[in-house]
């Protein structure tokens, strides 16, 4: 099957949605990102919640958003001539800066699930080009990795979305997961669950603002007690989330 | 400015013609066959970064004391210290005292700290500096880049202190940045980039640092470790771990990297329980990973 790009901006308004969607297959249920570890320690409760995914979105949320415009300008103007090292350097930085294990692991996950589900939609040149080289064999000691982030802004580009609704888009579904993950982790109920994240738009807003001055080189990260829950998830003893 | 891509690609320790220095300590290290011992081969040095001499310590290592004669840090300063740690050589590098950033004039740039450090083929670094300390007002950049060659080895750790407590000024400091890039063989198995700014973002943010006030950083390295002996020492040092402070005084996480190590977090109320745990996981990990005792550094107090 081939798809063409989005003739229409209402096309392309409902395939963003649709990629952005939590029920896409591509396994984002499955992981908290430490979230399960925090809950687990008394150390995330409803009452922080939203406060919790604010601090999120400044800091991890203001980085992915950064390397997800990073991966749309690859994929908008390199074209046909996708540049396949830069490609694989943006995904060696992003993973090196996250210090969990099984967090990068999640979002390698999550971005080679994004990767392939995309590819099969239909025929894109520079998605293609990342699924080949996804493909390839790798060191063992330097695995090669494709980040959710990065791969939804290639995906964006390639299918010439706007970069803004993007970036957008991607902040949302990985607010909305998180969410999702606490509504199973605390007690916290549908209607509460979307207040926050109805609550939380502006910040998201403000986030990809934020993220469309930044150059990668200004990135930075610092949440250290959701770090130490993702570093800490393999040591929990019963576990619902894969992270 | 180096971008994050012009970082991974670049193999040699950079140089950085567009930011002025005004003081440099540049340190090479090289390891003497006829001794087993290393020796502090040559050093350049600038006020206000010093260092004395290089002490041997009973392994064999040289051991160096960094000490800043100006007390610490002001707004505007830029320096800069080099480590070249040259095959098979030991060193062991701290500090006198805490590193303490001073107070920024309101026109003042921050000051500047660029380190940049290659281990050697079977080389090993051992640093160990004492807390930052950030006074009320100040504002700090560090950059740090740390190419290991093959079989490198290194324990290195940062503390960052919420200021100076004894006076109750807690995260009362404008900015504190902190860059590291460690490579190995050339490819990026670490990049933290840290911006701490308590004024504009809520430092006890349940995303941030919540009610913990110290916060530390702890990379454990040897390159050519194959990833299932990482995941070994991972689970070790987390039973180490454990045995430490109670989460309410302390959490720590411990993780691989991408390759080549191991990196370990602390969150602490209070700065002797980070330093004391530091020192336990450096014992073990320096014990798996070489057979050997940490020695810890001789110091005055």
């Amino acid at each position: 099957m081939r798809a063409s790009p989005p003739a229409s901006p209402a096309l392309a308004y409902l395939q963003l949605l649709h990629l952005a969607d939590s029920a896409l297959p591509i396994g984002a249920l499955a992981h908290s990102f430490g979230l399960e570890t925090l809950v687990s320690s008394g150390l995330l409760k409803v009452s922080d919640l939203e406060s919790f995914l604010r601090g999120y979105l400044e800091e991890s949320g203001m980085a992915e958003a950064t390397f997800c415009r990073e991966a749309f300008q690859l994929a908008i103007n390199r074209g046909k001539h996708f540049s396949v090292e830069r490609w694989r350097r943006l995904n060696a930085s992003l993973s090196a800066m996250k210090p969990a294990r099984e967090t990068r692991s999640a979002s390698a996950a999550l971005g080679r699930n994004f990767l392939m589900a995309v590819s099969a939609l239909g025929d894109f040149p520079v998605i293609r080009n990342a699924v080949e080289d996804a493909n390839q064999p790798s060191n063992h000691q330097h695995p090669r990795v494709i980040e959710h982030s990065l791969a939804f802004g290639l995906v964006g580009g390639a299918l010439e979305f706007r970069e803004e609704s993007v970036v957008v888009a991607y902040l949302h579904q990985s607010v909305a997961s998180l969410v999702s993950a606490c509504q199973r982790l605390l007690p916290l109920g549908q209607t509460a669950a979307t207040q926050i994240l109805w609550n939380l738009k502006p910040s998201i807003i403000e986030t990809a603002k934020r993220s469309l001055s930044a150059h990668l080189d200004d990135v930075c990260c610092f949440n250290p007690l959701l770090d130490w829950g993702a570093m800490e998830h393999p040591a929990l003893g019963t576990r619902l989330f894969i992270s | 400015m180096l971008t994050l891509d012009e970082t991974t690609k670049q193999t040699q320790p950079a140089t950085h013609a567009a930011t002025r220095i005004n003081a440099s300590l540049n340190l090479n290290f090289e390891y003497e066959a006829a001794t087993g011992n290393t020796a502090l081969q040559a050093s350049s040095q600038e006020p206000p970064l010093k260092v004395v001499r290089a002490f041997i310590v009973e392994d064999g290592s040289a051991l160096v004391h960094v000490h800043n004669v100006s007390g610490g840090l002001l707004g505007g300063d830029q320096l800069a210290m080099s480590l070249e740690i040259g095959e098979n050589a030991h060193v062991q590098v701290t500090t006198t005292g805490a590193t303490r950033i001073y107070r920024s004039r309101a026109d003042a740039r921050p000051a500047i700290q660029r380190i940049d450090v290659r281990v050697a083929q079977n080389a090993c670094l051992e640093y160990l500096p004492d807390p930052l300390i950030p006074f009320a007002g100040s504002r700090f950049t560090q950059r740090t880049t740390i190419h290991l060659d093959a079989g490198a080895g290194l324990f290195w750790w940062e503390v960052l202190a919420p200021g100076r407590e004894a006076r109750g000024e807690l995260f009362a400091y404008d900015a504190v940045e902190m860059k590291t890039d460690i490579f190995a063989l050339g490819s990026p198995i670490a990049i933290e980039r840290v911006r701490v700014e308590p004024r504009l973002y809520p430092i006890a943010s349940p995303a941030r640092l919540g009610e913990y006030r110290y916060w530390a950083t702890f990379y454990i390295c040897r390159v050519g470790i194959e990833p299932g002996e990482w995941l070994a020492l991972e689970q070790h040092l987390r039973d180490v771990a454990r045995e430490l402070s109670p989460a309410a005084d302390a959490l720590w996480g411990i993780s691989t990297l991408p390759a080549h190590g191991i990196i370990c977090r602390c969150l602490a109320t209070c700065g002797r329980d980070a330093l004391a745990g530091l020192h336990k996981l450096w014992r073990a990990a320096k014990f798996t990973l070489y057979g050997t005792e940490a020695i810890p550094p001789r110091k005055v107090n």
